[in-house]
């Protein structure tokens, strides 16, 4: 990269978050976002051609999108730290990419102790060492913000589109709101977006039953909120007429969360301790939705994330206590549609049984 | 057996290889009797593996499978929670899950669970979370403070011991392999044991890559890998960083799937260039002829490296 130019930043799809990444890039790091093109079974081809063979699925998926993204022309790439294997993903990555040949650079905040405020400023500061940090914090704050709004529309569009008695007319709102998002330039466009999806989306005719069925996501941080990974679980139970809440997201689990100390509290009788980066709040919202008497429960995990499988019989015992159903699906990266349709519709007509009977 | 004394029970999997010294020592030293379990056989094995998640590791079976042989022979099974030892000095998350883990299978069996803390990063070390344990069974701080002292005291002297022997090992005649596993795999009969034992009958000399100054190793990791994070796999990477120049051959030893193996070896064989590498998963089989055919290709490749075939 030629001194003064401006870096070509990408970090790997997530969700609908790339939104974000894009907004923060541009905005506070005032460098040039490379959007990685869309996941597609290229991705997944790719991805798990050079990974290893049982890392957990979601590297496969990044892996996949890196290369996406370096081909799309991105310089430098991005990898977050985090508690579980996640944390040694950087490492990983970087290598197999370097084997492969391609040039690249790759900030890696797993180099950093991010609990320290010094050394997370070093790791900003490689992206643009001309970054003023007050005005950086602002922008970034921005792009937080947008991430709040992105998970709330999402989760109202998961509840409701399943009962839109015209048929697309959820969706479309909730499309224009993406796009919204995902071209936003400052401060005013995003809240533009947002408020204008929320006046949409309320104003949506919706034909819900007084007590509809309602199903409970918990799961793995990426496979479960990645509607590629999950082979666009909420949308297929949406789509069978069933309100979709998950907890689980980025909004939940890091910026409104004052910790899992005191989530605990609630849930202490089943697990003594943390039981792994997620497993507390999966744990809580899985028995949180079993107290509010949901129809049914489904834990999503790829395939070997060592966390998720332990938390399995804490869920197995809540199942049985309260007896709320949980379908417990693996991803892979071969995982087709048609099996996950089968399972879906078993378990659909299985809780809408369950409830006329009840 | 004095019916007064409280009998703890140690599960001979996971870290027992690691703190067995640690564990049986500061409980005999507080008056207590230690039993551990009888060393993994099929049955053992199978148990476990009815009682686990079918995509859990093998050791994870393994471990049920103890934990369910010491079911009403002891008082209490000691489970320990182990998360880290500080910044990227974490244990693998199932040693965060363990004693929740098995207090959930074991819900509807009468096992009481005893259990310690150690999470360098919430304040919690390892000698105070012995404290805690100690007086949690009504012993006196004093009388905790000093099985503490001792036990600690035993471990380390122990493991020294392992260590000199092993670096003696380093300079005897003879073709070396290198061994780099989990002591919980390398050393149990059902998984490593039967690879250590192989290697030894034609006439190899096997070393244990984790079987090393900790402190060093975990300096020594850095060089092969810089944000490697799991303690034992920082021992590990440390022992072949130190001495991938001093054998002959190293065989990756992991038990299927384990979650930080899959990416360190990964790794591992990307970076150490010089040394024949033999990547072996151990899953549940009931038959050695798969791994030995294996190292037998292994170690023919190696004396044909050699020139000695």
């Amino acid at each position: 990269m030629a001194s003064g130019s401006k870096r070509n930043i990408s970090f790997p799809r997530y969700a609908e978050y790339n939104c974000a990444f894009k907004y923060i890039v541009e905005q506070a790091l005032e460098a040039r976002y490379v959007m990685p093109p869309v996941l597609t079974r290229r991705t997944m081809e790719l991805g798990t051609k050079y990974s290893p063979d049982f890392v957990c699925t979601p590297f496969k998926t990044i892996l996949g999108s890196m290369i996406e993204a370096l081909e799309a022309g991105a310089d430098t790439l991005l990898m977050t730290h985090g508690l579980c294997r996640l944390g040694y993903y950087g490492e990983l990555l970087e290598q197999i990419l370097r084997d492969l040949g391609y040039q690249f650079d790759f900030i890696n905040l797993s180099d950093y102790d991010m609990s320290k405020k010094k050394e997370m400023l070093q790791a900003v500061k490689r992206f643009n060492s001309k970054l003023h940090p007050a005005r950086f914090l602002t922008q970034f704050m921005e792009g937080v913000r947008m991430v709040e709004y992105v998970d709330e529309i999402t989760g109202e569009y998961y509840k409701n589109c399943g009962f839109d008695a015209a048929g697309g007319a959820c969706r479309a709102v909730y499309q224009d709101f993406l796009t919204a998002m995902y071209t936003a330039r400052d401060r005013a466009d995003v809240e533009k977006g947002y408020r204008e999806a929320r006046r949409a989306m309320r104003a949506v005719p919706l034909n819900k039953p007084a007590q509809p069925l309602r199903v409970g996501i918990v799961g793995e941080f990426y496979t479960a909120m990645d509607a590629f990974s999950n082979l666009e679980l909420e949308q297929k139970l949406a789509d069978m007429g069933v309100e979709v809440h998950r907890w689980m997201n980025v909004t939940n689990q890091f910026l409104h969360y004052s910790g899992q100390k005191n989530m605990h509290v609630k849930v202490r009788d089943l697990c003594r301790y943390e039981m792994g980066p997620t497993s507390t709040a999966n744990i809580w919202y899985a028995r949180e939705c079993a107290e509010r008497r949901f129809d049914g429960l489904i834990h999503i995990k790829s395939a070997s994330c060592t966390p998720e499988i332990d938390v399995m019989p804490v869920l197995q015992n809540i199942s049985a206590d309260y007896k709320i159903p949980v379908l417990y699906l693996t991803y892979d990266a071969q995982t087709s549609d048609v099996g996950l349709m089968t399972r879906l519709e078993a378990f659909y007509d299985m809780i809408d049984m369950r409830k006329k009977v009840i | 057996m004095d019916k007064n004394r409280l009998v703890i029970g140690l599960p001979r999997a996971m870290l027992y290889y690691r703190y067995g010294t640690l564990w049986r020592t500061f409980f005999r030293e507080l008056g207590m009797e230690a039993a551990v379990s009888d060393p993994t056989d099929r049955e053992i094995m199978e148990r476990g593996t009815a009682l686990a998640i079918d995509e859990a590791c093998l050791s994870l079976k393994i471990y049920l499978g103890h934990v369910a042989a010491l079911a009403g022979q002891c008082d209490y099974v000691l489970v320990p929670r182990v998360s880290n030892f500080g910044f990227h000095r974490n244990m693998c998350t199932r040693f965060e899950a363990l004693p929740d883990l098995v207090r959930s299978v074991f819900r509807e069996q009468d096992v009481k669970i005893l259990s310690y803390n150690v999470d360098e990063l919430e304040k919690k070390s390892e000698k105070l979370a012995f404290l805690e344990m100690g007086l949690q069974l009504g012993c006196s701080l004093k009388a905790v403070h000093r099985a503490y002292k001792l036990a600690k005291k035993a471990e380390l002297a122990e493991y020294k011991a392992r260590v000199q022997k092993q670096e003696a090992l380093y300079k005897q005649e003879g073709m070396k392999i290198m061994i780099a596993a989990h002591s919980y795999v390398a050393e149990d009969p059902c998984m490593g044991k039967t690879v250590v034992d192989y290697l030894k009958r034609s006439g190899a000399v096997p070393l244990r890559a984790d079987i090393t100054d900790r402190d060093g190793a975990l300096k020594w990791s850095r060089e092969l890998s810089p944000t490697c994070k799991w303690e034992i796999n920082r021992e590990i990477l440390g022992g072949i960083a130190q001495h991938e120049r001093d054998v002959d051959g190293i065989v990756l030893l992991s038990a299927f799937p384990c979650g930080p193996d899959a990416m360190v070896n990964e790794l591992i064989a990307r970076r150490v260039k010089d040394v024949p590498l033999l990547n072996l998963v151990l899953d549940s089989q009931s038959g050695t002829a798969g791994v030995e055919t294996r190292l037998e290709s292994f170690i023919d490749i190696i004396k044909f490296k050699e020139g000695k075939l």
